[in-house]
């Protein structure tokens, strides 16, 4: 039953996205853009950037991911599909779970673009066995945007400032998911290559979601009621 | 020893500085909420005097009554 | 008003504690200035570590409170652990921004620099600061019940990034240079120790007697309120 309605409202999100496709398309070349600035923010008067790309790259997936984050309920609140789902009987839980699995595909779309691409610029070891670490990292760090974005944009859609509440709440809460993925990424394409650093950042970023899912899931109920 | 003595009377005197400065704005609330008591503190004496001279019906006791929380 | 019926809740509480800390902050900055021996590496610079690491660990008990007061307003929905919760971060958030600046100032004293960022202590603060200044702005921009749920909410989600803030950057600063941690921490001779604690004792003191202050003030405002509004009904 539960299942059934989880798939539902994930099938939902993805339906509204695949329709028009500005979401993910914004947030890709949203990505792109950024990238693109903050490479020449820094300046090319210093040859090698190779040991900052990794931490550019992060820093912009996570802007990226406010901004995907916070389009995330935009459908819902428009066109008053949230006031349908908060009066049916489907558990906050799986609400909750929809939404961070949409956020969750989102994100790893928009990385399946940019890690490899970005990964050309950084990556010195054999490519495709890094790139593959960090995906692996960037899964887990996606999970975790994922749980923190849902809660934080709960709390911002009915508040004033929407727009601007949901990256001073989700961005210092995003500081550790962000030190932790950069921090993986350059351990295992820039310069050490040294696997225990990647799994201790790894850890963290699955401590980090195994938190915040519990915060979440005591907290869900509060935040969608009345 | 008195190398960098300096930096600690600075570190103190900022802690210090914040706390009384915290310390300041709790006092200017209690001095708004003064000023708010003195005003409706008024506004009663005014309305006695008015009830006073028509003299049409008791007074519904306006005391302010403690606060339960 | 001359004789209220009953002692506010807190008001006996406010005056205890008050005292408390009052008494406790004198006794320990005569104890750091003048009983406390001069550490052999650091000289006078090692006396802010008293305060400092005391303001910090009193600004987590206060996150910690507004935590538990989050927990109590969701399960209770009783506004005065809303006024709990608020009135904590703020003190936590005073005294973070105090452990940032007085950190700071050490790391001027001591290497040289105002601000170091591979020292986890003081990067750790700067990202607590930007979560709970990040409560206010949430307050401010929702009403009432909202305000005061989502408030609990942010209260509960914050003091959970806390440590994991506090861990991503000693992860990522184990990495870089090991051993960062103790200054003056675990290895304190006991003449030094005694003065911590009482310090310790004293920044408790003074966020417990804060809170309660700051409390009453809310209790009579809040009254106050209700008053005004029996009147504009009469």
């Amino acid at each position: 039953m539960r299942r059934r309605q989880l798939a539902a409202l994930v099938r939902k999100d993805l339906r509204l996205e695949l329709r028009t496709r500005e979401t993910i398309v914004a947030m890709v070349l949203f990505a792109i853009v950024m990238l693109a600035i903050l490479q020449f923010g820094f300046g090319t008067r210093d040859d090698d950037l190779t040991r900052f790309v990794g931490g550019l790259m992060w820093v912009t997936l996570a802007f990226t991911a406010v901004l995907g984050v916070g389009r995330s309920y935009v459908a819902e609140r428009e066109q008053r599909v949230l006031d349908g789902l908060l009066v049916s009987p489907v558990p906050r839980v799986v609400m909750m779970s929809a939404k961070a699995i949409a956020i969750f595909l989102y994100m790893t779309v928009v990385e399946v673009v940019v890690i490899p691409l970005v990964g050309i610029f950084f990556v010195k070891g054999p490519y495709w066995e890094s790139i593959g670490w960090i995906a692996i990292a960037a899964l887990l760090a996606n999970l975790c945007i994922a749980l923190a974005g849902t809660l934080f944009s709960g709390l911002a859609l009915f508040t004033r400032a929407r727009d601007l509440i949901l990256p001073v709440l989700f961005l210092p809460a995003l500081v550790p998911v962000v030190i932790a993925a950069a921090g993986a990424t350059y351990s295992v394409a820039g310069g050490p290559h040294d696997m225990s650093e990647w799994r201790g950042y790894c850890l963290f970023l699955l401590a980090y979601a195994i938190l915040f899912s519990l915060v979440s899931v005591a907290t869900y109920d509060a935040v969608f009621d009345d | 020893m008195s190398g960098g003595s300096q930096y600690v009377v600075a570190a103190y005197a900022v802690i210090w500085f914040l706390v009384l400065a915290y310390v300041v704005v709790l006092g200017a609330r209690t001095a708004r909420i003064g000023r708010q008591v003195e005003a409706i503190s008024r506004m009663l004496d005014r309305r006695d005097q008015r009830e006073e001279q028509p003299d049409s019906e008791p007074d519904p006791e306006p005391e302010p009554s403690g606060d339960r929380a | 008003m001359t004789e209220g019926p009953a002692r506010m809740p807190g008001e006996r509480a406010a005056v205890i504690w008050g005292s408390i800390a009052t008494l406790l902050v004198v006794v320990s900055t005569i104890g750091i200035f003048l009983v406390a021996p001069e550490d052999a590496d650091q000289g006078v610079i090692q006396r802010i570590f008293y305060f400092h690491v005391a303001i910090a660990i009193a600004s987590l008990v206060a996150f910690a409170v507004a935590c538990v007061a989050g927990i109590l307003y969701l399960r209770t929905r009783n506004d005065r652990w809303d006024d709990v919760g608020e009135a904590s971060i703020r003190i936590g958030l005073l005294f973070s921004v105090l452990v940032v600046i007085t950190g700071s100032i050490w790391a001027k004293a001591s290497w040289g620099t105002w601000w170091v960022w591979s020292d986890p202590r003081l990067v750790t603060y700067l990202i607590v600061v930007l979560i709970y200044a990040a409560y206010f702005v949430l307050r401010s921009s929702a009403e009432d019940d909202r305000k005061m749920r989502y408030s609990a909410i942010y209260a509960i989600a914050g003091f959970a990034s806390v440590p994991l803030s506090f861990y991503s950057v000693r992860v990522a600063e184990s990495f870089v240079h090991p051993v960062v941690f103790t200054s003056g921490g675990a290895n304190m001779p006991g003449s030094m120790l005694i003065w911590f604690v009482v310090s310790q004792a004293a920044m408790l003191a003074l966020f417990i007697a804060l809170l309660e202050v700051d409390l009453v003030g809310r209790r009579s405002e809040r009254a106050l309120r209700r008053l005004a509004l029996r009147l504009e009904g009469t």
